[in-house]
């Protein structure tokens, strides 16, 4: 049983003395690493929908010596720290097209039948019970106009991408609020107007209701108390992440709030199936809402709010616009609703590729004492397909970015079929877990080789 | 039409009411763009409920390859595809048999009805919460409710809110009768007082002394450094997020007759009927029969529930229920294609999903009051825009209003359109959709999945490989592998599709007459077009059993077992002598073993 209560016991302390002196205590450990430690601090996943036209996306060349693909040319500004990961193929991902991509993409696992999800954790979950130890969160999860479509706004194999390790592989929301996700992360900053009083008057909420927990759990029977024990947890986890202040000096800097008011994150609520309901102004703000989320994630990470973070661009139906390219029809249009369009959908992955040279460029701007946030990190972007019309999950468009556990860049690899449960175990490796398979055991053999 | 053969089909359904554990070697599941018809999204059509010898079986059955939505120690309670009567212990009805009763969160709609009833929020605040799992088909499963942080962190926000909103100057003076005089002499005991009355009623549950104590310090140490208002409000606040608000533990009291066994507590009983039938805390008549200890007994429950089901306050919770267990959630976004569907418009949808629920409450509750009646009924009802869509004439006006139907084309509720509409995805109706729905969702027939390894293949036929439903699917009928199970799954598709995917009649599609007969094992006779079909479907035994073991999963929160037979015999018995009468069905729910005792285990 894992209550965590390691890390709630560390915050307790670090929150005592954090009150008066902002982010300092969570400063001092890493100003005493100047090497890049040799473990992998830091995991982010990210997901880009639709996959990508391999003759577009895949580089020319050798391992060292390669071009970069028109698709991922954006990205040449860090390929020194970009590892191209060609020729995998999601074995796991048996079970309804769409669906199974996007719930096996992280957990290695089957879906087997439609509208279900996968019996296990997503590797991140895992990573973060190592990367995120100490953290104030396990890990945050982020997602930018999503759950479109048929989805309505909802929970749904299709647009679940990350499942908890607590033993039920509990598929994790997404949390799609900018504003949200700012107020929770970044808080209340200006002292002046009683913030320290409301954070008092916070934790001692929190405090009653966690007591609450703990004493009403002790009369439950087994499997009752365990679901208690669980809630309690995250009790604790929220209090544990009410802090004041401004985060001060080296690398962690809160970012400024954007103003997303033309941006409704539900708007997935008003969706039609087929994607014809359009909301042009959530639309239009999506790299808006989308760097300042980016921008959010990392210092999530730089400020040490957790190990781990996930972001979603939409989901597998990627029913949403993009007017920003002109492009007056959806993904899924473009994929082959009408008919495959090679150039739009090479269009769309192009932009993807130049939101993740951002994110990696802001990332490797980071500076944690000696070595950059990116160097101590593992940054995995992938799709729930390979090939966007007919949806193939063979050869998938997989990237791989950062230092982290001795991650090599500037490499193009071609693992020629090889099972990407193998992938997730050796990003496993990078931080640390020794394990040798990831995932559905069927589709596992051993950790690839190749990665450091 | 070919039929199923009886020797060795797998998906004979005879054999599938014997035999129990099912493997397929089928393809092609009622499948469209890639959402099934089972456990798929919340609001979609629920999952599964199968009956094999009237013992129900989980809606996430068991893949081949044991991805399962897993509970929290593993056992489903779901004895997928078997009917439990071949290979576990028959259960011994002559003592009680409460089986297991987990531990119920509160659901979206249940917490938005509560801080509506307790402080007068009527914003539906939970709303910002993420969306229940589906689970049991009615997104109250006790058994998938997992809690992440992100879930922790909106109760805490929308506790916030609310405590905020009823603290407003203009609504402060009503939490308690000492506010409006308060002093500084008398605020603390005011504080004390309004402490108990609110979270007692929040807690659906006397507090002792400590615990008034403790929220009481709470209060005081906040109010040393806020106001009135801010501290009075955190007590609201911290209340919302306990667990004695949001769960709803029980532990019992001995019961006079069986001593080993255990009954709710008055208090417990009181929340059980209260949740039951009105989603919320319970009543001043339901708390004062508690207090006098009416609910010990199975009479005094028998006596409040059936105040409780005429009561306003339960009209909610089943509409609540059809919005499940109809795909009526997803109609208020339907959108079709605008060239070969000029009358339908954005607000169609919205008023068939009315049209259904007001028909469903009227029959319910004034009408003929039965299930068969609401399946054979030759009335709905709809206002002028919605008339005026399905051609019907005389209707003027926005009020909802009893219409005759032309009962060559249309009888009762599965041929309403938005029930047609409902179970189509796309442009194009589906008819395995239609016939799963209609299989799975109504009748409780358990339809085994696609092998997992042509799961991903499986395809919407092309909209223009053929004139008719019935030849796009012929791929179904051609294919042996496909046909043994498509043989069962899609003739009742087939007699609907006379109804086009925004719900109304046709009679040709494309040009070619539609072809709408069909025959299924287990309808007495074949059927030619869909009155004839639901004819039959609503004279079937099967489908009163569904219905039944439908309320049953949503009544208790959880997916019924091999081990709530005797309860669920005791259901079935009370809904037949009936004559299948919703609201009697609803009662029964009450006189269970499930409902009146709590099994001992749970204390362990």
């Amino acid at each position: 049983m894992t209550f965590r209560l390691r890390r709630r016991d560390v915050i307790r302390g670090a929150g005592a003395i954090a009150i008066g002196l902002p982010w300092l205590e969570a400063m001092e450990p890493r100003s005493a690493r100047a090497q890049t430690p040799s473990v992998a601090q830091r995991f982010v996943a990210v997901y880009q929908p639709g996959g990508a036209e391999q003759s577009r996306w895949l580089p020319s060349g050798s391992e060292t010596d390669f071009q970069l693909s028109e698709i991922l040319a954006p990205l040449e500004s860090v390929r020194a720290k970009l590892l191209v990961a060609a020729g995998l193929d999601m074995k796991s991902a048996l079970g309804e097209q769409h669906q199974a991509g996007i719930v096996g993409l992280l957990t290695g696992m089957a879906q087997g039948q439609a509208g279900k999800y996968v019996s296990g954790p997503s590797v991140d979950q895992v990573i973060a019970e190592i990367a995120s130890a100490g953290k104030p969160r396990t890990s945050i999860e982020m997602a930018v106009r999503w759950a479109t479509g048929k989805s309505h706004g909802l929970l749904h194999p299709i647009n679940a991408m990350t499942f908890a390790n607590d033993g039920k592989a509990s598929p994790i929301p997404p949390r799609i609020d900018p504003q949200e996700i700012f107020d929770s992360l970044f808080g209340s900053l200006n002292p002046e107007d009683g913030a320290a009083a409301e954070l008092a008057r916070k934790q001692s909420i929190l405090d009653f209701v966690g007591r609450r927990y703990e004493s009403l759990a002790l009369r439950l029977g087994e499997r009752d108390r365990q679901r208690l024990d669980e809630h309690l947890t995250k009790v604790r986890e929220l209090e544990g992440t009410l802090v004041s202040g401004t985060p001060v000096g080296g690398g962690c800097q809160a970012p400024e709030r954007v103003d997303t008011s033309d941006y409704n994150p539900a708007s997935g609520l008003n969706s039609s199936d087929s994607g014809s309901i359009v909301d042009s102004s959530s639309d239009a703000a999506i790299p808006k809402v989308g760097k300042f989320m980016m921008d959010m994630l990392v210092m999530a990470l730089a400020c040490d709010l957790t190990g781990v973070v996930t972001l979603q661009w939409s989901d597998t139906e990627a029913k949403h616009t993009f007017p920003w390219l002109n492009l007056s029809e959806h993904h899924h249009y473009y994929q082959h609703d009408g008919g495959f369009r090679s150039e739009e959908c090479a269009q769309i992955c192009r932009w993807y590729s130049e939101q993740h040279a951002y994110l990696l460029q802001q990332m490797d701007a980071v500076d944690m004492g000696g070595h950059t946030l990116l160097d101590e990190s593992v940054v995995f972007v992938g799709s729930e397909i390979s090939h966007p019309p007919t949806h193939t999950k063979t050869s998938m468009p997989f990237l791989l970015a950062g230092g982290g556990g001795g991650l090599r860049g500037n490499r193009l690899l071609s693992f020629n079929g090889a099972s990407h449960n193998d992938l997730l175990a050796a990003i496993l490796n990078l931080f640390g877990d020794p394990r040798t398979t990831f995932g559905d055991e069927r589709y596992a053999s051993a950790p690839l080789a190749g990665l450091v | 039409m070919k039929t199923s053969s009886k020797q060795g089909s797998v998906c004979t359904l005879v054999l599938m009411l014997a035999a129990g554990q099912l493997s397929s070697a089928c393809s092609g599941q009622g499948e469209v763009d890639g959402y099934g018809a089972g456990n798929s999204g919340a609001g979609a059509q629920p999952g599964v409920v199968t009956t094999t010898g009237g013992v129900g079986a989980a809606s996430s059955s068991a893949a081949t390859d044991g991805t399962t939505v897993s509970t929290t120690d593993g056992t489903t309670g779901s004895v997928s595809g078997a009917g439990g009567t071949t290979s576990d212990p028959p259960v011994d009805c002559s003592t009680p048999q409460p089986n297991r009763a987990p531990i119920r969160r509160l659901t979206r709609f249940e917490y938005n009805s509560t801080v509506a009833s307790l402080l007068g929020d009527t914003t539906s605040p939970a709303n910002s919460l993420p969306a229940e799992l589906l689970g049991n088909g009615f997104g109250n499963d006790a058994d998938q409710q997992p809690v992440s942080n992100f879930l922790v962190e909106q109760y805490a926000t929308i506790a916030g809110e609310v405590a905020a909103r009823a603290t407003q100057p203009d609504r402060f003076g009503s939490l308690a009768p000492c506010i409006a005089e308060v002093t500084a002499e008398t605020e603390a005991s005011c504080a004390r007082s309004f402490i108990e009355s609110f979270a007692t009623k929040a807690y659906r549950r006397p507090l002792d002394g400590a615990e008034l104590d403790e929220l009481s310090e709470l209060e005081r140490g906040i109010r040393s450094a806020a106001t009135f208002e801010q501290s009075l409000a955190s007590v609201i606040e911290a209340v919302l997020q306990s667990p004695d608000f949001l769960y709803r533990p029980e532990f019992g009291v001995a019961d006079a007759t069986y001593p080993a066994l255990l009954r709710p507590s008055g208090h417990e009983m009181a929340a059980r009927l209260s949740y039951l039938f009105w989603g919320t805390v319970p009543d001043e008549a339901l708390s004062a029969a508690a207090e006098a200890g009416e609910l010990a007994t199975d009479a005094g429950v028998l006596a409040q529930a059936t105040r409780m089901v005429d009561d306003p306050q339960a009209r909610p919770v089943i509409r609540h229920f059809f919005d499940y267990y109809l795909p009526l959630n997803t109609l208020t976004d339907l959108s079709r294609d605008a060239a070969s569907y000029p009358t339908f418009n954005a607000t169609i949808g919205s008023l068939m999903r009315e049209e259904t629920q007001t028909f469903l409450e009227y029959e319910i509750f004034q009408g003929s009051g039965t299930w068969p009646g609401a399946l054979t009924a030759p009335y709905t009802f709809v206002n002028e825009p919605l008339a005026n869509f399905y051609g019907i004439a005389g209707v003027v006006g926005d009020e909802f209003r009893r219409v005759d139907l032309d009962t060559t084309k249309r009888l009762g509720l599965l041929t309403q359109g938005g029930v047609q509409a409902g179970t189509t995805v796309s442009n194009f109706t589906n008819p395995v959709r239609r016939g799963v729905f209609l299989l799975r969702n109504i009748m409780c027939v358990d339809l085994p999945d696609p092998p997992e390894s042509i799961a991903n293949s499986i395809m919407p036929p092309d909209p223009g490989s053929a004139a008719t439903g019935r030849e796009r699917y012929s791929q179904h009928r051609e294919n042996p592998v496909c046909a043994n199970c498509h043989s069962v799954m899609d003739p009742p598709g087939y007699a609907l599709e006379n109804y086009d995917a925004v719900g109304l009649w046709r009679d040709q599609e494309n040009g070619v007459t539609i072809d709408a007969t069909g025959q299924l094992e287990i309808l007495p006779e074949p059927f030619d077009g869909p009155v004839q079909l639901v004819t039959q479907i609503a004279a079937s035994e099967l489908t009163q059993h569904c219905f039944a073991e439908n309320w049953l999963n949503f009544g208790y929160g959880r997916t019924l077992d091999s081990q709530d037979s005797c309860s669920v015999s005791a259901v079935q018995e009370a809904f037949t002598q009936s004559g299948f009468d919703v609201k009697a069905l609803l009662v029964a729910l009450t006189q269970t073993d499930a409902f009146l005792y709590l099994s001992p285990e749970q204390a362990l």
